[in-house]
């Protein structure tokens, strides 16, 4: 069981030293207790308490990192199983599987699929994260020779090498020894040799098994044998499978605390059409994968797919944002009509919708208040005249309309004198509480 | 560490609801989460509605307006088409052209259209308003009148006009459709409301207002996700009628399904990029609980009827 | 219990045109009203008050303490505005509070003022951008508000943790992780942490004939569990103690003779603890 914050502090040295760089010891033990700070920050801790500490803030599902540098995917440490009660904490990663039997222009072309793969959606950088290397020819030479194209072609992608051949997976990890590949193909047949090879190149154990009962006790082996990092792969294939599996797999541990299937998961998705194969990879997305493998990469399918598992793991608590700028809904003319309202994502979403139901064509301008909604942001401070006076002259609105007319939520109908004062030669309209009066109200103020 | 699957069973369940008289569709039913046929009992796969309009589709992209090239001028063919060459299970008409800024056609003019289209398809039909408030109070009475005795779904019914549409379709015996915008509790309230006058909770179909991926999904699917807890765990019975997603509106208005290729090579080919989006929209949310889904392109209908091959 | 009289805020138009006229009768009336219903502090909301806010702060302090022998709670995000009222505020009546500093820098300089005119302050354990997701993220910022509390020199018996009650009607799962939550804060210290809570929000956006009975049973279960103080409505909190009892006995499984209270009971308490999903008509159900 997870220690609460004041019970890890009873064990901590309450000398508030500082060392860990927290303020006072408390403070250092409810990072801990949240999982967001690590107990090695601290120097004074005790053998014993760290003993019990040790044991009790292991994660249900251990944290793991596919790859180095910038680009590497953490994975694990998921806290829920469904998103509105706490963020989905670490995306999956979206892995392309490339065959040592496919010829050497298909290679590049997918290796190319993959470095130019980086998009930017709502400031975050989104890309096919890994390459998954399958040793379909069963020939160890042959993935040995892809390898080592793929290490000098891509040398930053994490890589996930898959045979169930000790001898070709000893070749083929060479190149990304001390890169956090994954060696995947580590069957109950094969484990010993295989986990000999994962620690000699410092790689994560992928474990293939038949079921989840199988899953488990191949787990414990392979942890048996020395290695902790591991992901696992149930076998499940069909859309039903993988729904069935991933979703034991969290229940059990999450609210069984069964450590034998407490690993991040792979899913293999791969599809003859990759319209179909995106969606069975978005089922990965929302239904707790941590690697979803596909057999191809177009520009098309990863944005929808970076998309969904973007929205998937927003923090439901941090109100998603939009961008702060004077949004056009229609086609506004200089006279058209200027309203203002706070970036919250819902509260735009509903806003925008009602002025595009009016069909008067109009300019939008979200201010930027942190995510949130238009009274909670005038009671933070965040919305306040002076505020929206700047907002509104830094934004260069002024050379785009010839009137100086700003329509603000009747909400805050009480900054209407403020903003008239700090915003000379304007004129400040009360527009309606609720945005599903406003088509009504713009039609009005147009007519 | 013996592993034991850890199975979870509910004691409420989705009410399941039949459409459509002499061809009839059923959805909802399952006493599980969406398509966890390894713990409980999922008897329906969800309905997918083929979206059609009263007047012609200028405002879609040319992505899905192509498709219907030649039938979407007239209703009656559009329905034809959708039933006899897509193999439509049942189509979804929405009045559009009643819209006051929109053709502001009137009562009368919808009942035309809508008896046209009954007298021409067999499968169980959506019949929807503009969403105009007092407009929809004024078309959808009408409407429902002259659908009588074909069992469709009506709607949608709102907060504000409620109570002369639920008293159409109850008179008339239709299923409705009853919206709120992404609010839980009043996607609830609703409901109460509507139980309270003497509407049959059997008889509603929940809307807790779609969103397109990228464009708010995770609200849409965080409140059908907790809006089907509250049904099955927590046995809420105004809150098991089945969902609605209707997928089709939101996601063929957004950039991604319009910015055409040579303005954003990075987004890859508009066509697919389309159809995806209107695919993965529709299944993200039948994974959160959404049973009934109204949606344009048939390729998308395609693999999203596929999808829902694999898990059922 | 502390009961902070909540009436005296910018967002009720009656108190606002009072405030804009400077017109002392309306602003005195209430706060005679909340010190007879038992309130042992007086807040006093003037808004974000951008613009005057010193002069309207000095002067609501005045003001309340003109009409009644208590301290005032300054609630303001104007810190200029909250010096000015420090200033003319008459510590006869009691210490002033501040309402309130939070784990956002903008707010640190709040504990200041605290320090300087060793008064009592609210912490909000809210950081930036934002809400606090459960009671373990509440405590944390807590922790870190404790600290800085301290650096500045505020002694942590002047501190009061405020949880951020949010309204049941947009998220229902708050309500019980503000109770677990002034529970957690209160282990924080020895002797205990002292906690606050803003406790009408609960019911902000609900239909105006439930709202009295959210706040009063809401402020009940935080009574049970230790809450030092509430920013409430004093009559409506007078209201909830005489029911205590009864209200015990209905938490504990028990019946009481009045039937439709004990409904009213059950049901309230099942929507605040989540075992019912709200909806404006709970009641009626
Ligand atoms: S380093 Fe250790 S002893 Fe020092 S403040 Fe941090 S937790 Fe306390």
């Amino acid at each position: 069981m997870a220690l609460t914050g004041v019970e890890i502090f009873k064990l901590l040295p309450k000398t508030n030293c500082k060392k860990c760089g927290f303020p006072t010891c408390l403070a250092f033990a409810m990072k801990l207790a949240q999982r967001q700070a690590s107990l090695d920050a601290c120097p004074d801790v005790s053998e014993e308490a760290k003993k019990i500490l040790g044991e009790a803030s292991a994660p249900p599902i251990r944290p793991i990192t596919f790859g180095t540098g910038d680009k590497a995917v953490k994975m694990g440490e998921e806290t829920v199983l469904f998103r509105h009660e706490k963020k989905f904490v670490n995306p999956n990663a979206f892995v392309l599987e490339i065959k040592d039997t496919e010829d050497d222009a298909t290679v590049d072309s997918k290796l190319n699929d993959v470095l130019t793969s980086e998009i930017n959606r709502v400031g975050q950088l989104l890309r096919i994260d890994g390459i998954c290397i399958t040793n379909e020819s069963g020939d160890a030479g042959k993935l040995q020779s892809l390898a080592e194209r793929i290490a000098q072609k891509a040398p930053e992608v994490a890589v996930m090498v898959n045979t169930e051949n000790p001898d070709a997976a000893d070749a083929a990890l060479k190149p990304f020894s001390g890169k956090n590949p994954i060696l995947y193909g580590i069957t109950e047949a094969n484990a010993e040799k295989m986990v000999e090879i994962a620690k000699a190149n410092k790689a994560i154990a992928g474990i293939k098994a038949q079921g989840l009962e199988a899953a488990a006790a191949l787990t414990e082996k392979v942890k048996g044998l020395g290695l902790e990092d591991i992901v696992i792969d149930s076998g499940a294939r069909t859309a039903s499978e993988i729904l069935e599996h991933n979703t034991y797999i969290r229940r059990a541990a999450l609210k069984k605390n069964f450590k034998p299937l407490g690993y991040p998961v792979i899913n293999f998705v791969q599809r003859d059409e990759p319209m179909y194969e995106a969606l069975v990879a978005g089922l990965g997305v929302c239904k707790y994968a941590s690697i979803v493998v596909m057999s191809s990469a177009e520009k098309w399918k990863n944005l929808a797919l970076f998309t969904l598992r973007q929205n998937i793991y927003t923090d439901p608590q941090v109100p998603m944002q939009v961008e702060q700028k004077i949004y056009k809904i229609g086609e506004p003319t200089p006279d058209s009509p200027l309203l203002i309202t706070t970036n919250f994502s819902l509260t735009y979403f509903i806003v925008s919708g009602e002025v595009e139901n009016s069909k008067v064509p109009a300019y939008l301008a979200v201010m930027d208040c942190e995510g949130l909604s238009v009274l909670t942001a005038w009671a933070a401070g965040k919305f306040t005249g002076s505020k929206i006076a700047n907002f509104i002259k830094e934004s260069g609105i002024e050379n785009e309309i010839k009137h100086r007319e700003l329509i603000i939520p009747g909400y805050v109908a009480i900054l209407s004198g403020a903003i008239e004062e700090k915003l000379e030669g304007w004129k400040v309209t009360v527009g309606p509480r609720e945005a599903n009066a406003l088509p009504a109200f713009l039609r009005q103020k147009v007519a | 560490m013996a592993f034991a699957e850890p199975k979870e069973a509910f004691p409420g369940q989705v009410v399941p609801v039949t459409i459509g008289s002499e061809i009839q569709e059923t959805f909802g039913g399952e006493n599980t989460l969406p398509f966890h046929k390894f713990e409980g009992s999922v008897p329906n796969r969800p309905l997918i509605a083929y979206e059609i309009q009263d007047v012609p589709p200028e405002d879609w992209p040319e992505t899905v307006r192509k498709v219907y090239e030649g039938v979407s001028d007239d209703p009656v063919k559009w329905a034809r088409y959708c039933e006899d060459e897509l193999k439509a299970r049942s189509i979804a008409l929405r009045l559009v052209g009643t819209h006051p800024d929109s053709k502001n056609l009137s009562a009368d003019d919808a009942a035309t259209v809508v008896k046209g289209v009954l007298d021409a398809v067999k499968v169980p039909i959506i019949i929807m308003g503009s969403n105009h408030v007092e407009k929809d109070a004024e078309v959808l009475p009408r409407v429902a009148e002259v659908a009588k005795g074909r069992n469709c779904i009506i709607g949608k019914a709102q907060e504000k006009n409620y109570k002369t549409i639920a008293a159409a379709a109850m008179a008339n015996d239709h299923k409705l459709i009853a919206m709120s915008e992404l609010d839980i509790n009043l996607s609830k309230q609703l409901n109460i409301l509507l139980t309270q006058m003497g509407f049959s909770r059997e008889k509603i179909i929940t809307d807790p207002m779609c969103s397109a991926l990228g464009y708010g999904l995770e609200y849409t699917y965080s409140v059908m996700e907790r809006i089907r807890l509250a049904a099955l765990a927590q046995n809420d019975e105004v809150m098991q009628p089945p969902m609605l997603g209707d997928v089709g509106m939101y996601v063929w208005k957004i950039k991604e399904t319009q910015a055409p290729e040579d303005v954003l090579p990075e987004w890859g080919s508009l066509e697919e990029r389309g159809i995806l989006w209107e695919a993965m929209t529709a299944t993200s949310l039948m994974l959160a609980g959404a049973e009934l889904l109204i949606m344009r392109h048939p390729r998308a209908v395609e693999y999203t009827e596929r999808f829902i091959d694999e898990l059922m | 219990m502390l009961i902070i009289g909540e009436k005296l805020s910018i967002i009720a138009k009656r108190v606002r045109e009072a405030m804009m006229s400077r017109d002392k009768g309306p602003i005195q009336e209430i706060a005679r009203k909340q010190y007879e219903a038992g309130a042992g502090m007086i807040d006093a909301n003037i808004g974000p008050a951008e613009d005057g806010g010193e002069e309207l702060m000095e002067w609501m302090v005045t003001t309340i303490q003109e009409a009644v022998p208590l301290p005032v709670c300054l609630d303001t995000t104007n810190y200029a505005a909250i010096e000015a009222g420090l200033k003319v505020h008459n510590n006869d009546h009691g210490i002033a509070m501040i309402n309130s500093t939070s784990n956002d820098p903008e707010r640190f300089p709040m504990l200041e003022l605290a320090a300087k005119y060793n008064c009592l302050i609210i912490g909000l354990t809210v950081g930036k951008g934002g809400l606090p997701a459960d009671e373990e993220e509440r405590a944390a910022i807590a922790a870190e508000i404790m600290a800085r509390a301290m650096e500045y020199g505020v002694p942590l018996e002047n501190l009061y943790l405020d949880p951020l009650v949010l309204q049941i009607a947009t998220t229902q799962d708050q309500a019980i992780k503000v109770i677990r939550a002034v529970e957690m804060f209160q282990q924080l210290n020895d002797p205990p942490m002292k906690t606050v809570v803003g406790l009408s929000n609960i019911s902000n956006g609900c239909p105006k004939h439930i709202r009295p009975i959210l706040n009063k049973y809401y402020f009940l279960m935080l009574e049970r569990v230790g809450l030092t103080a509430a920013i409430a409505d004093p009559v409506e909190m007078k209201e909830a103690m005489e029911e205590k009892e009864l209200f015990e006995k209905v938490l504990q499984g028990q019946e009481i003779d009045d039937k439709e209270k004990m409904r009213v009971m059950k049901k309230t308490i099942d929507v605040i603890m989540g075992n019912t999903l709200y909806a404006h008509s709970y009641l009626e159900m």
